[in-house]
């Protein structure tokens, strides 16, 4: 009963002190502006969130490394919307969302929301409720990745 | 369900340590239509975020939680302002108390005093309406009622707005003397925020709702919006003629000849006189034929009755009421040479 063992150390241990020898999951946040120069080239700049207004982008970065001696397997990245940010996009990073509360997940193209008249749309991506990575094969010992989204401050 | 697998290829343990900026530079920015439905998150709001990873490394499902971080939402200053006058409102030389009314909307994210004022010098009209006092709609009924609404006192009663929530302000200025018809009067109305104004994306450190910062919004936090009067008077002019009649069949005015009177009455101008009565009195030496009196050709009895007309020993008196601009009354009556 090697799982009720460790479940059970897991129990007894701070969960943050056993994590720390698996997997760190490290986020930060930033706010993304765009300002134009001379030639009325478009520079996109992360900056650090000192001040942050309704209408702000903001971009969400997760980076993860498994610190562990085994590889991690159906290794998953969960990240609820705060709900004072609209989510916008995950850049390239293939991320599954959730529009309803985490029940179920997708692509974004591939769900629905009910209306009020028991009709379906499209969702949009203010519908989102949770965005989703899940990785298709293990992290290695010692790998690293990183995974972003951005959402707009409500 | 769980769509498995994907974002398998960003774990690669040689993954270059390419810069965040380069990573993100290299993502297509969507150009996606800045939408802000309101309610804006209110300032001093706390937007947390944590990650969850959950994986197997050999011992059974295992949940990671990320660090969390935590953003304050400043205060976004804006202010929007309109004119609740669809059309220029009317007004008349010397006139007080006229009134123009506009909305005053907090667009921003907190609760907000805003420091009001008028320009009525700013040109583009044919005169300025002097601005006497301005007052805020007490009892939300979009009204003005200097008994019941809030005369404004800068300073001390710059009205407090919480987010996405308007008043009316009312401007009553007076018309001066001096103006003539159709000459049109501008006054604009400005609401700044009392934190401060300035170019969007300026900030005020610490003096936002909830301890953040106060931000200048797109409004750049403060806006005005334009009313105008529009000077609507009417002049009457009178034009009276005489034609005589005799027994000899002449024109001249012999005793006995009759006189007829005409009086035009000719009301000019895109207003209109009220209370206009024409009143002549009869001439010595002559003698009123008794009910005489036409108005548009209209027989008028001498009495003080219901019809405009009377006759009262010395005068005749007709009361033509409220006449517009561009109409004309005309009164005829007849006396005999004595």
């Amino acid at each position: 009963m090697r799982t009720a063992l460790v479940l059970s150390l897991a129990a007894l241990l701070p969960g943050q002190a056993l994590a720390a020898n698996q997997v760190a999951l490290n986020n930060s946040v930033f706010v993304e502006r765009v300002s134009t120069d001379a030639s009325g080239k478009q520079r996109v700049l992360l900056e650090e969130p000192k001040v942050v207004v309704p209408g702000d982008r903001l971009v969400f970065v997760l980076n993860y490394r498994n610190a562990g001696a085994q590889p991690a397997d159906k290794f998953v990245i969960t990240n609820p919307m705060p709900s004072a940010v609209r989510f916008a996009d995950a850049g390239d990073t293939q991320s599954l969302v959730s529009v309803d509360g985490g029940k179920q997940w997708g692509l974004l193209s591939e769900l629905t929301v009910a209306m009020a008249d028991g009709t379906r749309r499209a969702a949009q991506p203010a519908d989102v409720t949770h965005v989703r990575w899940a990785f298709q094969k293990p992290i290695p010992v010692g790998g690293t990745g990183k995974l972003m989204f951005r959402g707009v401050v409500k | 369900m769980m769509k498995a697998p994907v974002g398998g290829a960003k774990h690669h343990r040689l993954l270059p340590s390419c810069s965040f900026i380069g990573l993100l530079a290299s993502l297509a920015l969507p150009a996606q239509a800045q939408v802000s439905p309101p309610p804006a998150t209110r300032a001093g709001t706390t937007i947390s975020n944590t990650a969850t990873a959950t994986f197997d490394a050999g011992g059974g499902p295992q949940t990671v939680d990320s660090n969390r971080v935590e953003l304050l939402v400043d205060e976004l200053l804006d202010v929007t302002v309109a004119s609740n006058n669809p059309t220029d409102v009317p007004t008349t030389p010397g006139a007080t108390g006229q009134v123009l009314s506009f909305r005053v909307t907090n667009s921003g994210n907190g609760p907000e005093n805003f420091v009001l004022s008028t320009i009525a010098n700013a040109g583009g009209d044919n005169y300025d309406p002097a601005v006497t006092q301005i007052y805020i709609d007490a009892n939300g009924d979009n009204a003005f009622d200097p008994n019941v609404d809030t005369l404004y006192t800068p300073g001390t009663g710059d009205p407090l707005l919480q987010p996405e929530t308007a008043i009316t302000v009312f401007v009553v200025a007076t018309t001066p003397g001096a103006v003539v018809d159709g000459n049109r009067g501008i006054v604009s109305l400005v609401a700044a925020a009392k934190t401060g104004i300035g170019t969007p994306g300026s900030s005020f450190a610490g003096q936002g709702e909830g301890g953040g910062d106060a931000v200048v919004g797109s409004t750049g936090a403060d806006a005005d919006d334009d009313g105008a009067f529009i000077v609507s008077a009417a002049a009457v002019t009178l034009v009276k003629s005489a034609a005589v009649t005799n027994a000899l069949g002449t024109t001249d005015p012999i005793p006995g000849a009759t006189i007829t009177y005409t009086i035009v009455a000719t009301v000019v101008g895109s207003g209109s006189v009220s209370g206009l009565a024409i009143t002549d009195n009869i001439p010595a030496n002559t003698i009123y034929t008794p009910a005489s009196i036409t108005l548009g050709g209209t027989a008028l009895s001498d009495a003080a009755d219901a019809d405009a007309g009377d006759y009262n020993g010395t005068r005749i008196n007709v009361a033509l009421g409220t006449v517009a601009g561009g109409q004309t009354r005309t009164v005829t009556f007849r006396t005999i040479i004595q």
